[in-house]
């Protein structure tokens, strides 16, 4: 048992951190959301960095690491709010990585890895919620190829990125599926989204589909729990910033004379955010070591950390606008960009109310982090 | 990082697990297990049972006969104790005042007070807290007046925690009223046997004296009972206060107790209903980020590596998380918890139950754990401290 992280971890630490701090200021963030929601700018700058082969093998051009590099990454990511939807990168690397043919492999892991390729997950379907088995899309073999019809909703990024992942029934089963945005038959509508970012409806009409695997549930339960672990880590990142902003605003705000940091109701709140924070980053150090671990073990670790992430950041949003008092409502002031994502982050993959239904549904007899 | 303990650690945890199993009273485990009162004989069985292993000193270095294990290995023993239904070590002894007594106390006190403390045969108590003093401790009033070779104490002591059985208790008595508050503070052992000593117990609103007063009246004590210096005691208690920060958290109890709730609900037909369910589950939810946040704190004791700043988060979390699951039990048998018959919560109780024998302790529980946000300092009093590492 060891919550070190090694010097290699540490270094990939401050080189996000220095490309966060330097290159992405606030002002930055402020004119991607003018523009749009997403920068291509800013995401070439993250792979130039080396970070968008982190899932990837050495053999398709990335650097082969895990799940604590991601979460580190992730983390820093998260302290500067970025916009560009890096999880992404980590979700379709993990999953062609360990689940697509080789050809397709060879095709788009290096491309993805050198930044090239910008590929998302496009599950979210209107009738499905969170449920991960309720998929109206459909696909059929044509031939060697396969065609795809269905529509996905607020598919990061969509309307910039290059491919899509995409689960759809083939039968009565689901299956998943690589999708070009260019392919004939795609149709993309973009908007913003709460934190800023963008994201789109994705139509597929007779599309031109390439198959990943026949096992599209188990890759898709796969490819989201990627997903939770980065966004648990994004949900502390963005958590601590607020945290480190909330309490500079405390100790420089004067009212009826005195800093406000010396009201003991103001105190005891920041003391409720700080253990929220920690019992946090301490689901999210949980979900990050079992990302690698057997299916059903791996699901129930998520749903756990996610059901705690999502009361924290709730918790950690909604106090750090409250204890800064009318500028924490304003555009203008950074800390309402904080709440925002956090808000974002807890309806990513499954707010706190359907992990818990989750959670809930596996208990067994004895819990704990080891059972 | 790794989640995972060391096979050494798994080994170290299998050899503990196999020796409470053969060692630990059924008995007694079959009280922990079901919530039912524990006697004075209880505790101090299992308290000798460990003495003689060498652990109820478990925390203790080698040098005073401890087994001198590292943070980690603590945490393994207390969890396989908590686990197999072992009773709490009555902390005031092995762990409160024995720690104090190696640091500060001289070598014949240590001769004289550590032997009878790891063997379990002398029963301690702890006289901090005063009627004047509860989170506060720098208020303290009770007098020890030096006079030649010994010290009159003159004072009370209250919320003493099993002092009707305690033979000596550590006190923090006032000798001076010179300077801070802090300053005129010193730590005395007490033979509970000497004349002018009473106790009386304070019975609590589950209905048991688990804590008692304390009265000094001319107590003669010698001086050679005096731990290090006159008037240094505020320091001495400090060291006392910072050890065990870990297992003041108890999530092994939780773990224990979160399973106990699971049974109680079945057999109450709750377990199915969603949203009875879906409160254990946030529960569940709760003990494990905790258990995520002490294996944090043990593991950068261990490494020594890290600075973390969340060891005063444990005491309020952990605190907390006890009263839920009370809570949780209790309205798990509804109706059937609102019977408080004392003489149901004694093993073996021949008589009839209402509802079913496991409703009998709940509210009993759920009363007695609400003193875990007010004992070991206020959980308000912890905020505060937590606030200074946040805002400074």
């Amino acid at each position: 048992m060891d919550f070190d992280f090694s010097d290699d971890q540490e270094q990939l630490r401050d080189a996000v951190r220095k490309w966060v701090d330097k290159g992405y200021s606030f002002e930055r963030h402020r004119a991607a959301v003018k523009a749009g929601g997403f920068s291509r700018a800013a995401y070439g700058e993250i792979a130039e960095l080396g970070l968008c082969g982190l899932y990837i093998g050495e053999a398709h051009g990335g650097l082969g690491m895990g799940p604590v590099e991601g979460m580190v990454v992730m983390e820093e990511l998260g302290r500067g709010i970025v916009l560009e939807p890096f999880a992404q990168t980590l979700i379709a690397g993990g999953v062609l990585s360990g689940y697509a043919t080789p050809a397709l492999q060879t095709e788009w892991l290096p491309k993805i890895a050198s930044g090239e390729a910008l590929v998302v997950l496009a599950q979210q379907e209107r009738a499905a919620r969170y449920r991960l088995d309720r998929c109206d899309a459909t696909a059929s073999a044509s031939g060697s190829a396969w065609s795809l019809n269905g529509t996905k909703s607020i598919v990061p990024a969509g309307d910039q990125a290059d491919a899509f992942i995409v689960p759809a029934r083939v039968g009565d089963k689901i299956a998943l599926f690589l999708v070009r945005r260019d392919a004939t038959g795609v149709r993309t509508r973009g908007y913003g989204t709460q934190d800023g970012g963008r994201a789109a409806e994705v139509v597929f009409q007779n599309a031109t589909a390439s198959l990943i695997t026949t096992d599209g549930l188990t890759a898709l339960e796969h490819a989201v729990d990627i997903g939770i672990a980065a966004c648990c880590a994004e949900a502390v990142g963005v958590m601590d910033k607020t945290m480190a902003i909330t309490a500079e605003y405390l100790n420089t705000r004067k009212q009826f004379g005195v800093v406000i940091s010396s009201f003991q109701a103001l105190r005891h709140r920041a003391a409720d955010m700080k253990m929220q924070l920690e019992l946090a980053r301490s689901m999210s150090y949980y979900a990050s070591l079992k990302l690698n671990a057997p299916a059903p073990e791996r699901r129930a670790a998520m749903a756990r950390a996610k059901v705690q992430l999502g009361q924290s950041m709730r918790f950690v949003g909604q106090q750090a606008v409250q204890l800064h008092g009318g500028i924490g409502v304003t555009d203008e002031y950074i800390v309402s960009h904080y709440f925002k994502k956090l808000t974002q982050l807890e309806l990513t993959y499954g707010d706190t109310l359907h992990h818990l239904g989750e959670v809930s549904a596996r208990m067994e007899d004895t819990a704990g982090v080891f059972a | 990082m790794d989640l995972a303990f060391t096979p050494e650690e798994q080994q170290f945890r299998t050899e503990i697990r196999a020796w409470v199993r053969d060692n630990l009273p059924a008995d007694i485990s079959h009280k922990v297990h079901n919530a039912l009162r524990l006697s004075r004989d209880d505790m101090q069985r299992w308290a000798k049972i460990l003495g003689k292993k060498g652990w109820l000193g478990h925390a203790w270095p080698k040098q005073f006969g401890g087994p001198g294990w590292n943070s980690v290995q603590k945490h393994l023993f207390e969890e396989e104790c908590a686990l197999a239904g072992a009773p709490r070590v009555v902390p005031f002894g092995p762990v409160m005042v024995a720690p104090v007594i190696m640091a500060f106390g001289n070598a014949e006190q240590q001769q004289r007070f550590l032997p009878g403390i790891a063997s379990g045969e002398v029963w301690w108590s702890q006289g901090y807290s005063e009627p004047g003093s509860g989170s506060d401790l720098a208020s303290v009033k009770t007098r020890a007046e030096r006079q030649g070779d010994k010290y009159i104490v003159n004072g009370q002591k209250t919320w003493t925690t099993l002092g009707q059985y305690g033979e000596w208790i550590f006190c923090l008595v006032r000798t001076s009223n010179e300077g801070k508050p802090q300053t005129g503070i010193s730590f005395l052992l007490i033979d509970m046997k000497s004349p002018g000593v009473s106790v009386r117990p304070i019975v609590l609103l589950d209905g048991e004296a688990e804590v008692n007063e304390v009265f000094f009246d001319n107590v003669e004590v010698p001086a050679a009972n005096l731990i290090g210096e006159e008037n240094k005691g505020w320091t001495y208690a400090k060291h006392l206060l910072s050890h065990e920060r870990t297992n003041i958290a108890d999530v092994n109890r939780s773990k224990r107790e979160l399973e106990r709730l699971k049974r109680i609900a079945k057999a109450e037909g709750v377990y199915e209903d969603v949203r009875f369910r879906d409160e254990i589950a946030r529960l569940e939810v709760e003990v494990v980020a905790l258990e995520m946040l002490v294996l944090r704190v043990l593991a950068a004791e261990k490494s020594g590596k890290q600075s973390l700043d969340i060891a005063g988060l444990l005491k309020i979390r952990g605190s907390e998380l006890q009263q839920r699951y009370a809570e949780l039990m209790m309205l798990a048998a509804g109706p059937y918890a609102v019977p408080l018959v004392q003489e149901a919560m004694e093993a073996g109780w021949q008589g009839d139950h209402v509802g079913a024998a496991h409703c009998a302790p709940l509210a009993s529980t759920y009363f007695n754990l609400r003193k875990t946000t007010i004992y070991g300092g206020s959980n308000e009093v912890q905020r505060n401290i937590v606030s200074q590492v946040v805002l400074g």
